[in-house]
């Protein structure tokens, strides 16, 4: 039973940011048609944002000017106990609750501006340049020094570790990562069955004649792209917050591709597959890094293969006997439909 | 009558050494029915593209209601008041027929991207828009068909599903490219028939091209001979019918 919560607060967390992500990334390419190829920049806009920003707050309110990367600064902030993090637990709780938001917003705008140029040049820029920008992100932080370069920061930890009791602050942060997902989930399928979504649906079948009936296609894209890019910038707090420290090469583009895995699997166009595909991979992620852990050095083949071997396969057979993933596209739903049945009881 | 609702002023359009355009004049008067014809390759779409904004012209001018359109984006063009259909028909696959119609009106509250999550926003003129498309459905004999995917609908349904759902909007001009290909002689009669009754009714205008004759001499008021990017010649059906430079052509192409 212990174990079992053990394994379910370290995997909540993990959820909730690939079930962002995918959610995020099914918004593009699933309702809307747009490729993204670069979803981890603003992932990993969101975890650097809410790392640098807090940490310097912090850092400040108990008044000591060192660099973010520096020894001192992890000392300062996460020494237990005598920590900024255990002693201004109510600034530490806001400054995740802020870098909430301002990831939110930071990254959507960015997310559109990137992308509003390159919608107007046609749909294969999106993607190449989106991929292009994340990379040009990653490797830039490997380089800046004020964030660490290479190494990255440390020195956070979950928000509820003044608590003291780990499984509390841990299952606390797995809850409000839950909730989280929850209210994106929601709000992804309020935006989606709407005559918005509808849109949506008539740009990803044909752009043209969508923009001939009188829809502002470039506009929507980016709109788009601005609220999925503000998810990925959320699930990048989350990121940073579970992880407590933040470093440059967490962001490779093979993530962006992990999550494209995940949207194939659960059901291109549908929310609740999307969450599904990330469930079932980050499950097998978890019950393997929990495996391996146990078995230690008797296991034949590496777990990282072994773990990339079995979701190949687990994405084959979903593909094999659903081509369209667990959850093929579902139809848009808006009261139009009660309108419908009221005009025929009617007449 | 005679007061024109659109205006190209000697209009051309090359593609590199293709002259899909050259120097096209003509006008369509509010509340016509006029037609477009020409053998293949004369510029028929072209200058429907060039007139919804589809294309920038190489040269002249278009002009809708006495304001300059040509430059303007289609989804623009739409917002005035002009709607097309496609030689290729191009309704939404992933949209039922009632979708499709739904997906017309401009500016909708529920599109606004804040308002889209705020359903009782927007319900109310949803549903209003929702009984609005089942009249216009069923009026035009689709009624059965409210639910069904457009791949269900025959090439005839689909022709007049795309003209008629420019209905729900307050469009003034329609546009259609050939509304009559590969649809049985008596469902193209039918067809026309429709888009006069539209005209006679609700005094909408219409610009059509159309390559078979049999059907549209006996709607349109006037005919536009389109030939290699010129204009051959205008006039009532029956005389451009015995117009022998538009015989020449049609026999020569
Ligand atoms: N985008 C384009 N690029 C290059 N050439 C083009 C383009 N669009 C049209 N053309 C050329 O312009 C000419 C006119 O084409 P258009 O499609 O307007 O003819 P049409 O009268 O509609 O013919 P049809 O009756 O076959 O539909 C043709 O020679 C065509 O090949
Ligand atoms: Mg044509």
């Amino acid at each position: 039973m212990e174990f079992l919560i053990n394994f379910i607060i370290s995997w909540l967390p993990i959820f909730a940011i690939y079930g962002i992500l995918s959610i995020s990334l099914n918004l593009e390419i699933g309702y809307t048609g747009m490729a993204n190829f670069g979803k981890v920049a603003f992932y990993a806009i969101g975890a650097y944002l809410s790392a640098a920003l807090t940490m310097s707050v912090m850092l400040s309110l108990v008044g000591k000017s060192v660099p973010l990367y520096s020894i001192e600064a992890v000392q300062a902030l996460s020494t237990p106990g005598t920590g900024a993090i255990y002693t201004h637990p109510a600034a530490y709780v806001g400054l995740f609750v802020l870098s909430l938001v301002l990831a939110f917003i930071v990254a959507g705008v960015v997310g559109y501006f990137i992308t509003y140029p390159t919608l107007r040049v046609g749909p294969a820029f999106l993607g190449i340049t989106v991929l292009a920008f994340g990379e040009m992100f990653r490797v830039f932080m490997r380089n800046y020094e004020p964030l660490g370069s290479t190494k990255g920061l440390f020195g956070l930890n979950n928000p509820f570790i003044w608590i003291g009791n780990p499984q509390l602050s841990q299952g606390l942060f797995a809850l409000v990562s839950l909730a989280l997902l929850l209210a994106i989930y929601i709000y992804a399928e309020r935006f989606v069955n709407s005559p918005l979504g509808r849109t949506l649906r008539a740009i990803k079948d044909d752009e043209v004649a969508a923009l001939c009936l009188g829809k502002h296609v470039p506009r929507v894209k980016a709109t788009v792209f601005f609220i999925a890019s503000g998810m990925a910038g959320v699930a990048g707090v989350l990121w940073t917050f579970y992880q407590g420290s933040v470093q440059p090469d967490t962001f490779v583009p093979i993530l962006t591709f992990y999550v494209w895995a995940m949207v194939i699997l659960g059901g291109m166009g549908n929310n609740l597959g999307a969450l599904l595909g990330a469930a079932v991979f980050t499950l097998v992620d978890r019950v393997l890094t929990f495996a391996a852990g146990m078995m230690g050095p008797s296991l034949i083949i590496p777990p990282n293969y072994l773990r990339w071997m079995i979701v190949g396969i687990v994405i084959v057979l979903v593909l094999l006997f659903r081509p369209e993933g667990i959850r093929p596209a579902k139809p848009i739903k808006t009261p139009a439909w009660e309108a419908v049945k009221e005009v025929s009881e009617g007449g | 009558m005679a007061e024109p609702i659109l205006e190209v002023k000697d209009v051309a359009k090359y593609f590199g050494g293709v002259r899909a355009l050259d120097g096209v004049t003509l006008s369509v008067q509010k509340g016509g029915l006029i037609g477009l014809i020409g053998p293949n390759g004369s510029g028929k779409t072209t200058l429907f593209n060039v007139i919804t904004g589809f294309y920038v012209p190489t040269r002249g001018e278009v002009w809708f209601e006495g304001e300059r359109i040509d430059g303007l984006n289609p989804n623009e063009v739409y917002l005035k008041g002009i709607v097309r259909t496609f030689q290729i028909p191009r309704l939404f696959p992933s949209l039922t027929v009632l979708e499709n119609v739904l997906l017309t009106p401009p500016n909708q509250i529920g599109e606004k991207p804040l308002y889209a999550v705020l359903r009782s926003r927007w319900e109310k003129q949803e549903k209003e828009l929702a009984k609005k498309a089942v009249k216009l459905l069923r009026r035009f004999g689709l009624g059965r068909y409210i639910h069904a995917n457009v791949s269900e609908l025959s090439a005839a349904h689909i022709k007049l599903l795309e003209t008629i759902r420019g209905l729900m909007t307050n469009a003034k001009l329609y546009l259609l490219d050939e509304p009559a290909a590969g649809v049985a002689y008596d469902m193209a009669k039918e067809m026309f028939s429709f888009v006069k009754r539209l005209r006679d009714e609700e005094g909408l205008t219409f610009f059509i091209i159309e390559h078979r004759l049999e059907v549209l001499m006996e709607f349109v008021d006037y005919v536009y001979v389109l030939h290699n990017g010129k204009l051959l010649a205008e006039g009532k059906p029956d005389e451009v019918v015995q117009n022998k430079a538009v015989i020449e052509a049609y026999l020569g192409g």
